[in-house]
């Protein structure tokens, strides 16, 4: 099995630094950190991949009993970092993948040896004393904006989606596809994502942390990021003066300073 | 230009002072008094925000929809606080960030929270407004009510969820029937093999190397899925004799197989206590008779037992009784073929004691005897139902091709079986056993096999 | 083929089977079947009619040998009637020639007993 193929792994920085893993959330592909992994890379050896079922992976590899739990997503982590032998990495995961990271850090120790949480929540439901936010129900109502929209998609119409004159890095060639996934497969990600319980896996990490969260977040607000730092006590929490639940995208200088911040103070 | 003012010709002529101005008049009416009156109830909704979500202008219709007053919406509410819970997750997860990467979006699916707590299917296109600089200001966003569209989609989403069940159940029924199919096929091998095993219980693997004796046989199946009952075998007895039985027992398949094992079991079993044949056809009739008489399903054979014992001149006696049983043929070395006759012996286990008839004859050198079963005799040779191969066409090839050695003579009728094809429908025993010829050239090979 | 057809007689002395068409694997069950449902009383003679038999095979005996056995479990007899030579020919191989009583003919209904039976059905 080609790893490196099947999760589109691309690696950029300079040879023999020290490596930076980053994960996508559910929703998009590794292009959500275009604004931010080639700063890191001037420093960093920048490692981006998508998950199996993503972006531009090899769905062929994709199954429905693998990756209907976190475990399937955090497999995939561990065998990329497996397959490009990294020492004790930083791992920084968006959204859900802070959780992936958090299951492949207790997998691998001795591939990932710090994490970045961007955004993160162990419980999006809310439960018995227990803010996350969400209940069974919304999650059902996404399902269904997953669906129809594939459906206007697949009706030829999708969205036009222009590339940014000013930022030629957004070429044409990225668009229209990277958030858009089979719904079948988007269905059992999102059902990972958005009914899974992480809570008890928080307490298992043991390696230094940064939790990154936003000012005004409309998936995983504030008391879940303090649940989160408060669950980790090698952790640090660091709070962005940004809004939405993709700082690496609405923030992207400020989400970077705080990730090399947390690099540097590792080095 | 699209219109004239009356200003521009001044007063008409009278009589028709009044149309020109009423017509102007009607025609303004028909134009939007302003911009803004077109942006605040344009039929479709009208939305800026700030980069961060916040409503900075929306139009009344949007108000309208959502059932709020502007005062609750700008400054206080983002644009994902507007839509459901899971189109929140959505704009979240997907809208947003494509939209920050791309800076245009259209014609996205998304549902308005509305007054009393409904939901209206919407459309959404935004686009990101930059400054000259290229920074982005904010995000102009139009929505469309969806409502009649998102009915027909998911209308077609039902279908489409509809299709795919059949073809999934489809699916499903043809695995499980490939898996019947290859269960049955598995069966069929599982019992073509054990039928095997079993046809190979009911001959000897391998006739015996009898000194002075040349032995040949063959078995010919009719049907793979139908056990036959047909026998045979040579094996010793007391002294430097052996002992022979060739039979065929009525039916076919498992209740037929059952009979022959029984058959050949205890034939070999009576010839050890007493090797007289017709002792042994006794022998065989009584355990029969018992076993299967009275059950309403009679199991019967017919059978013919033989000893060979040493004769004059270096031949070998023959001693063979008949149960119902085709007479044996005999090929003599001076060319000649006949019958040993046995007429009157009955089916094997008819009666509680049945009548045996025992003959007896010399073979000298250059002899075979053959000893047959009626598959071969009462093979078909022509449309017409009893058109059959018969005893008289035996006996001519039979007087064609002697002298012939036990394993020529088999190999001949091997020929003949397979030149009527389909015509042998039933299972058919050969077994030939003759004494090798004085002459060298007309000796074979010691016999050392069964078919 | 023949379709076989079986007709049955009730006389005083014992039923009566007119058997024509081919006794062969295919059919030779019905005659089986015919003969285990008939009501036969101790003495009596079950006459099985072969003058319209076409062709019989070693099922076919089988088929004769099992009304046999039927009519022997009651305490009657069987007698086949009017043989056709083909058939005496396997019979006399078989030695059942010994076995089974052979009549010229099915003979005449002497009526003594009264009641003529009606037709037993088709094969």
């Amino acid at each position: 099995m080609d790893i490196r193929h099947r999760n589109n792994v691309t690696i950029t920085g300079p040879a023999g630094a020290p490596a930076v893993v980053l994960a996508h959330g559910f929703g998009c592909d590794q292009n959500m950190w275009r604004l931010v992994a080639p700063v890191l890379a001037r420093r960093y050896r920048v490692v981006l991949f998508d998950y199996v079922g993503s972006g531009r992976s090899d769905l062929s590899a994709w199954s429905a009993e693998r990756y209907s739990s976190l475990e399937g997503y955090a497999q995939d982590v561990v065998e990329v970092c497996e397959e490009l032998e990294l020492d004790r990495a930083t791992l920084v995961g968006h959204s859900v993948s802070a959780m992936t990271g958090a299951l492949a850090a207790r997998r691998a120790p001795e591939r990932i040896g710090a994490l970045v949480m961007v955004t993160p929540s162990p419980r999006y439901i809310d439960d018995d004393g227990y803010r996350g936010g969400f209940s069974a129900e919304d999650i059902d109502e996404l399902l269904a904006s997953l669906d129809s929209n594939y459906l206007g998609w697949s009706a030829a119409m999708a969205p036009v989606i222009m590339g940014n004159p000013d930022r030629p890095e957004l070429g044409r060639e990225l668009t229209n596809s990277f958030c858009a996934t089979d719904p079948d497969i988007a269905r059992v990600f999102a059902r990972a994502t958005f009914l899974g319980d992480s809570r008890e896996d928080l307490r298992h990490v043991t390696v230094p942390t940064l939790v990154l969260e936003c000012d005004q977040d409309a998936i995983a607000p504030r008391e879940v990021g303090a649940y989160v730092h408060a669950a980790i006590p090698s952790s640090r929490l660091v709070t962005l003066g940004a809004t939405g639940h993709c700082p690496q995208l609405s923030a992207p200088e400020a989400t970077t300073e705080a990730i090399l911040g947390f690099l540097g103070s590792r080095r | 230009m699209m219109c004239r003012t009356g200003q521009d010709q001044g007063p008409e002529p009278s009589g028709k002072e009044n149309e020109p101005a009423a017509t102007d008049a009607e025609f303004s009416a028909l134009l939007e008094d302003s911009a803004e009156e077109l942006y605040e109830s344009a039929p479709c909704g009208y939305l800026s925000t700030l980069m961060d979500g916040t409503v900075a202008k929306i139009n009344n219709t949007l108000l309208d929809w959502i059932g709020l007053e502007r005062e609750a919406v700008v400054g206080r509410k983002r644009f994902a606080d507007l839509l459901s819970v899971g189109g929140k997750l959505y704009h979240e997860t997907h809208f947003a960030p494509l939209l920050r990467m791309q800076g245009e979006l259209r014609g996205i699916a998304l549902e308005l929270r509305t007054r009393g707590g409904g939901r209206l299917p919407v459309l959404v296109s935004s686009a990101v407004k930059q400054s000259s600089e290229g920074e982005p200001l904010l995000i102009r966003t139009t929505v469309f009510d969806a409502s009649d569209r998102r009915a027909y989609e998911a209308e077609l989403l039902r279908r489409q969820q509809e299709a795919e069940k059949a073809r999934a159940e489809a699916e499903a029924a043809r695995a499980e029937a490939e898996t019947a199919r290859l269960q049955a096929e598995a069966d069929r091998a599982r019992l073509a093999d054990a039928f095997t095993v079993l046809q190979k219980s009911l001959l000897p693997d391998a006739l015996p190397a009898v000194p002075g004796l040349e032995a040949a046989a063959y078995y010919h199946t009719a049907s793979p899925d139908r056990l036959g009952g047909d026998f045979y075998d040579l094996f010793p007895v007391a002294g430097d004799r052996w002992a022979f039985f060739l039979g065929d027992v009525s039916g076919k398949g498992p209740q037929a197989a059952a009979v022959t094992s029984l058959t050949r079991y205890t034939l070999r079993a009576a010839a050890l206590h007493d090797p007289e044949p017709a002792t042994a056809l006794r022998t065989l009739n009584t355990v029969l008779h018992e076993r299967y008489a009275g059950g309403g399903d009679p199991r019967y054979c017919t059978a013919i037992f033989g000893v060979l014992g040493p004769g004059p001149e270096g031949g070998i006696t023959v001693r063979l009784a008949s149960g119902g049983h085709t007479p044996a043929l005999i090929l003599r070395s001076g060319g000649r073929a006949e019958y040993l006759p046995t007429p009157g012996g009955l089916l094997v286990g008819i009666l509680p004691t049945a009548p045996f008839v025992t003959a007896e004859t010399v073979l000298a050198p250059g002899d075979t005897m053959l000893l047959y079963t009626d598959g071969l005799t009462e093979a078909r040779t022509g449309d017409a139902r009893d058109s059959l191969y018969g005893e008289d066409a035996l006996l001519d090839f039979a007087a064609e091709h002697a002298p012939s050695s036990p394993h020529t003579t088999v190999a001949a009728l091997t020929t003949l079986l397979e030149g009527l094809g389909d015509g042998v429908n039933d299972d058919t025993a050969l077994l030939a056993l003759g004494v090798p010829a004085d002459d060298p050239a007309h000796r074979t090979p010691p016999p050392d096999g069964a078919p | 083929m023949s379709p076989l057809k079986i007709t049955r007689q009730d006389r005083a002395a014992g039923p009566v089977l007119h058997v024509t068409g081919e006794l062969d694997y295919d059919q030779a069950a019905a005659l089986r079947e015919e003969t285990e449902r008939l009501p036969l009383r101790p003495g009596q003679c079950l006459v099985i009619d072969l003058a319209g038999l076409e062709f019989c095979d070693s099922t076919g005996i089988t088929a004769l040998l099992a009304a046999r056995q039927h009519a022997q479990a009651a305490g009657a007899e069987v007698a086949l009637a009017a043989v056709p030579a083909n058939t005496l020919r396997i019979l006399t191989l078989v030695g059942l020639h010994q076995v089974f009583t052979l009549l010229p003919d099915a003979g005449a209904d002497t009526g003594a007993g009264g009641g003529t039976g009606g037709d037993a059905g088709t094969a």
